[in-house]
């Protein structure tokens, strides 16, 4: 399997640790990422607070660079995945021909025959469980796992369609293939509100607080989520979340990758789990 | 005979609780067959409203397992299907609740009253002649017209269960976005003013409001229609504002996000220091790395010819 891969602004940034991850665990599966030259920020989510057509138009570019490679298009962000899939949808549906227009001054041509993609859909999807289920080297038995789906890979449903957004299963099933234990917890599909955090500080930070306690009260060693931006959200506002809610218990919030990257063998410092902010210290000892 | 049963979360006033009742499954119904079939023939005290059963009046919007839906067009099959045989029913969220599954909407029109959300017609029009408007200038509002205040989105709301007093419903920004492009209005830069301090730039984004309207409306789209009007007017003078034109900028300089200087530009020096203690732990985890500064990528020649055709195709 191949594809076009997109890393996304974060993961060169505050979440680096998943680009190390996310590649060695696609080459131990065998799935090959080659990385799209010249990608450019899908917008974030924000920029079309700004200007609509203009973030059509860059992921319209986005989507021709992957094209002109002859891959499916992967991401491992939430956000990034929906504004691509979300700029797919509106050039499908009535504006291809004026994006093309715009796209045809700088030489590119968005076809539509593209694909967007996440990880965790590829794994659960098309890759498969049971192959995942033959790598595993270390089964990650006893751990308790609270699997966070974040908003942007199920909502909104219109764009993001690859399970049920009110009882999406695949991450359970994931997690279960590793030999770890799910476990049910009520902020699952709630919000981490990464996207407000500069104009909504004191609510992202009392989210992150319920968020983790939620978890941490339904008995889980740690979180994993395919988002870098939830991950991000919950693990470096941990402290302040904690304080505002009164908890106590840090909670490791785990990369996607570095999850399945610890099943196959890979070690804390390989995944880059040491760069997480909140519990590493608890997690490495409960791993070991 | 397969039963189901319906868990309801009861509130008598004082106390809530939970009572579960067990029906025996009919194919074909709704979830408010169950609600009428319960209240019927088990517990007339079951309180919940209802009226058209038509999808129109948005009085019977109840949360099951989780989920705002109106009860008198969602399927029980597929419900079931989705959930299994026991289904959790509850209260809107984000609403006081009168009476089990009633909730209070006073304080929610009040706040729908603040925004003026009706309409000021154009001096042109008069008693007379009425406000009328060209079909495809309607078109242009038609969505956000449907809407029939059942709650659905208000009650799935991120922003409001973290904190409804710098926020409002979102139903109310859909129709404060309905009168600023509706024809027959003149007061479009009166209105967007009274929503600057009233959440325009606190949207988490979470999309729940998108999926969650059984109308078809797109709360959270509106929701970035009103900020591109905003800042259309001006109005950039805010951490928010200032944030989503980091992104932009960022593209447009060197193709993605610098993130050493979105803090700088979303909330400013005095704002970043604050943000010290955050930026040393990440320093200090090998996250946050200040001397990095992305490199124009490859094709950044693209970028900027495809902005300066956006920016001609707008001006057209």
């Amino acid at each position: 399997m191949k594809y076009a891969f997109f890393p996304g602004c974060v993961l060169e940034g505050a979440a680096k640790e998943n680009y190390i991850a996310t590649t060695k665990v696609a080459n131990a599966l065998g799935i090959e990422l080659v990385e799209i030259p010249g990608w450019s920020c899908c917008g974030a989510s924000h920029v079309q607070d700004v200007d609509e057509l203009a973030i059509t138009a860059l992921n319209g570019r986005n989507l021709a660079l992957a094209e002109a490679m002859g891959l499916p298009l992967l991401t491992v962000c939430n956000t990034c995945t929906l504004m691509l899939r979300k700029a797919k949808a509106q050039l499908d549906n009535g504006q291809k021909e004026k994006v093309n227009q715009i796209l045809a001054k700088a030489n590119l041509h968005y076809a539509g025959n593209s694909e967007v993609t996440h990880l965790l859909w590829v794994i659960a999807g098309d890759y498969g469980l049971e192959k995942l289920k033959k790598l595993v080297r270390r089964p990650l038995t006893g751990l308790k796992v609270a699997g966070y789906y974040g908003c942007h890979l199920l909502r909104p449903p219109a764009i993001m369609d690859f399970e049920d957004y009110a009882n999406p299963q695949s991450l359970e099933n994931l997690i279960v293939t590793l030999g770890a234990e799910p476990v049910d917890f009520s902020a699952k599909l709630q919000c981490c509100g990464f996207h407000a955090t500069y104009p909504a500080e004191n609510d992202v930070i009392r989210i992150t607080g319920r968020t983790n306690q939620s978890a941490a009260q339904a008995g889980a060693d740690c979180i994993v989520t395919p988002c870098p931006l939830c991950q991000i959200s919950l693990d470096i506002n941990q402290q302040e979340g904690l304080r505002a809610v009164e908890g106590s218990r840090e909670l490791p919030v785990l990369h996607l990758a570095q999850l399945i990257g610890l099943a196959l063998g890979f070690s804390v410092d390989d995944l880059g789990i040491n760069m997480l902010v909140s519990g590493r210290e608890q997690f490495a000892a409960r791993l070991s | 005979m397969r039963q189901i049963t319906y868990k309801i979360e009861r509130f008598d006033g004082t106390r809530k609780f939970i009572q579960e009742y067990s029906l025996v499954h009919q194919p074909g119904k709704t979830i408010l067959w169950g609600l009428i079939a319960i209240k019927d023939t088990m517990d007339p005290t079951l309180a919940f409203t209802a009226a058209c059963r038509s999808a129109v009046c948005g009085a019977c919007a109840v949360r099951v397992n989780g989920q705002a839906v109106l009860a008198c067009e969602t399927s029980l099959d597929t419900t079931l299907d989705r959930f299994g045989d026991v289904l959790t029913l509850a209260p809107l969220q984000n609403f006081s609740v009168i009476r089990d599954l009633v909730v209070d909407w006073e304080e929610k029109s009040e706040r729908l009253a603040a925004v003026k959300t009706w309409l000021m017609p154009q001096d042109g029009f008069s008693a007379q002649t009425g406000c009328r408007q060209t079909g495809s200038d309607f078109k242009k509002i038609n969505t956000q017209a449907g809407c029939i205040l059942c709650g659905a989105c208000a009650s799935e709301c991120s922003k409001l269960t973290a904190n409804s007093a710098d926020f409002l419903e979102p139903f109310t920004y859909s129709k404060v976005w309905k009168f600023v492009a509706d024809t027959r209005d003149q007061a479009a830069t009166e209105r967007i003013k009274g929503i600057l301090d009233k959440g325009l730039w606190k949207c988490l984004h979470c999309a729940e409001c998108i999926t969650k309207c059984p109308k078809g409306l797109a709360p959270g789209e509106d929701i970035a229609r009103l900020r591109r009007f905003s800042l259309r007017m001006g109005h950039d003078d805010s951490s928010g504002a200032r944030h989503a034109l980091a992104f932009l900028q960022d593209i447009a300089e060197t193709g993605r996000l610098n993130e050493t200087k979105l803090s700088m530009r979303s909330i400013g020096v005095w704002g970043s220091i604050k943000k010290l203690p955050l930026a040393l732990r990440l320093l200090r985890r090998g996250k946050l790395n200040p001397f990095h500064l992305p490199r124009k990528v490859a094709g950044h020649d693209q970028i900027q010819v495809i902005l300066k055709a956006v920016k001609e195709s707008e001006q057209a």
